[in-house]
């Protein structure tokens, strides 16, 4: 579960978030949209831990966002534009490593699912230096695949995914919606956001305003 | 534990990438390779004169080329917003500090002993009997030195100009590691009894232990802001 009370975020003095309220429940999916620049991003890395709120607080899964870092950090994975991948290493090391770091360690026949499962597991091998935007992204899901987060934040997931990816990308989130899991994720796609949001919302200039997910559909905003 | 998992694997990380990028051992042998050179045709002198002077270049050398390898420690976790990753490990980012430490100890280390013949050669040194003694001063001096080093590699990180602000910042916290450290060399290389240079590898050891420790406690909140 994701609560947010009032959040806020300035850099100097520009504000970036303003009085951010929101609840996403466990099996519920809460899409965000808004044009470039509408702090969804901002959002996602303070709920990540990675950015502190001016103003307000957070509780997930109901631990206190700024006292119980590490424990949220043990239960969230956060899927951001970056994808936190080393070129020089190759999948089944960058897998091996990112989840050594979060105290998991996957058997290779369950690193080996999880790549076939994402598509890429013929080229387990080679260095993510040669892997195309859409293979990392599919590395990057099947990173979270193995981690089993109970929080899931998803940066523009659908960026670089062609649609047998985005399909498994859905599914993943089906997946983890009927485990109890929460996701958030921010996109600008509806097409491919409409099959698996349970929620939806707007954020415009900082502030969160929340729409049905059809209401979208019509909002020339989005 | 789970601290000492973390320690292994960013060594592990940080040797594999280097091993096949070779990015960071060979810039900064390269950048050694031509500082010694510069310095051997500057001075013709004997073996006395050399002593004198050879211990000051060789921490010149040592120094910068750590700074190169310093800088690159961090730098490498910004591809593909790596650093995020790190942050967000769920457990005191002291482990992840110590991880780095270690690697960039053992880079730095190599480099000074790969380029240590070259000083012999170069400088007509002889250093038979004071081999063991010269390591351990390399050994204290490069802890020191990468101790404070990975600290300030990650607190310059995200800045515009970390190239130039990591030497401005860190190079007036080495001057004492330095300072021990050309002092202590000089005396291995004179053959002086350890009784006249002892102190300056107790400076060393000190230093290592203060800025381990407080680095160690400093680096959760470098990495948290």
């Amino acid at each position: 579960m994701i609560a947010c009370h009032g959040i806020g975020k300035s850099y100097g003095h520009f504000q970036v978030l303003h009085d951010v309220n929101l609840t996403i429940a466990e099996g519920e999916c809460f899409a965000l949209f808004g044009p470039n620049g509408s702090g969804k991003t901002t959002l996602l890395k303070v709920l990540a831990t990675l950015e502190r709120p001016s103003t307000g607080h957070f509780e997930i899964l109901g631990m206190h966002g700024l006292k119980d870092k590490e424990a949220i950090r043990a239960n969230l994975m956060f899927l951001a534009h970056g994808t936190h991948l080393y070129d020089e290493l190759n999948a089944r090391e960058n897998l091996a490593f990112a989840l050594a770091l979060r105290g998991h360690h996957p058997t290779d026949r369950d690193v080996k699912r999880a790549l076939d499962r994402v598509a890429i597991g013929a080229f387990a091998d080679m260095k993510v230096r040669y892997y195309s935007a859409g293979m990392k992204k599919r590395l990057a899901l099947a990173k979270a695949m193995l981690a089993k987060p109970n929080v899931l934040l998803l940066d523009e997931p659908f960026t670089a995914l062609d649609s047998a990816g985005t399909e498994i990308l859905r599914e993943y989130v089906r997946e983890r919606l009927s485990g109890n899991g929460t996701v958030l994720l921010s996109t600008h796609d509806y097409d491919k956001t409409r099959p698996i949001a349970s929620r939806a919302g707007i954020l415009r200039q900082g502030a969160l305003r929340e729409v049905s997910v059809e209401a979208l559909e019509s909002d020339d905003l989005v | 534990m789970t601290s000492f998992n973390v320690i292994r694997w960013i060594i592990w990380k940080d040797f594999v990438t280097e091993l096949r990028s070779r990015e960071t051992i060979s810039s900064m042998v390269f950048f050694a390779l031509i500082i010694i050179l510069i310095f051997s045709f500057s001075f013709s002198m004997d073996q006395q004169a050399a002593r004198e002077v050879v211990a000051g270049i060789m921490w010149v050398a040592f120094a910068f080329t750590g700074i190169i390898g310093l800088g690159k420690s961090f730098a490498t976790e910004l591809q593909n917003d790596c650093l995020e990753a790190l942050q967000m490990v769920p457990e005191a980012k002291g482990a992840i500090y110590l991880g780095k430490v270690a690697a960039n100890f053992a880079f730095m280390f190599l480099v000074e002993i790969l380029l240590f013949p070259m000083f012999v050669i170069l400088f007509n040194l002889d250093v038979v009997e004071e081999i063991s003694l010269l390591l351990l001063v390399f050994l204290l001096a490069t802890v020191g030195l990468s101790a404070i080093g990975t600290l300030f590699s990650a607190l310059t990180v995200q800045i515009r100009a970390r190239e130039v602000m990591l030497p401005i910042l860190l190079l007036p916290l080495v001057v004492p590691v330095m300072i021990a450290a050309v002092e202590a060399t000089k005396g291995a290389l004179n053959g002086d009894p350890l009784v006249l240079y002892e102190q300056w590898l107790e400076l060393l050891a000190v230093y290592d232990v203060v800025f381990t420790v407080v680095s160690f406690w400093l680096f959760e909140l470098v990495m948290d802001s």
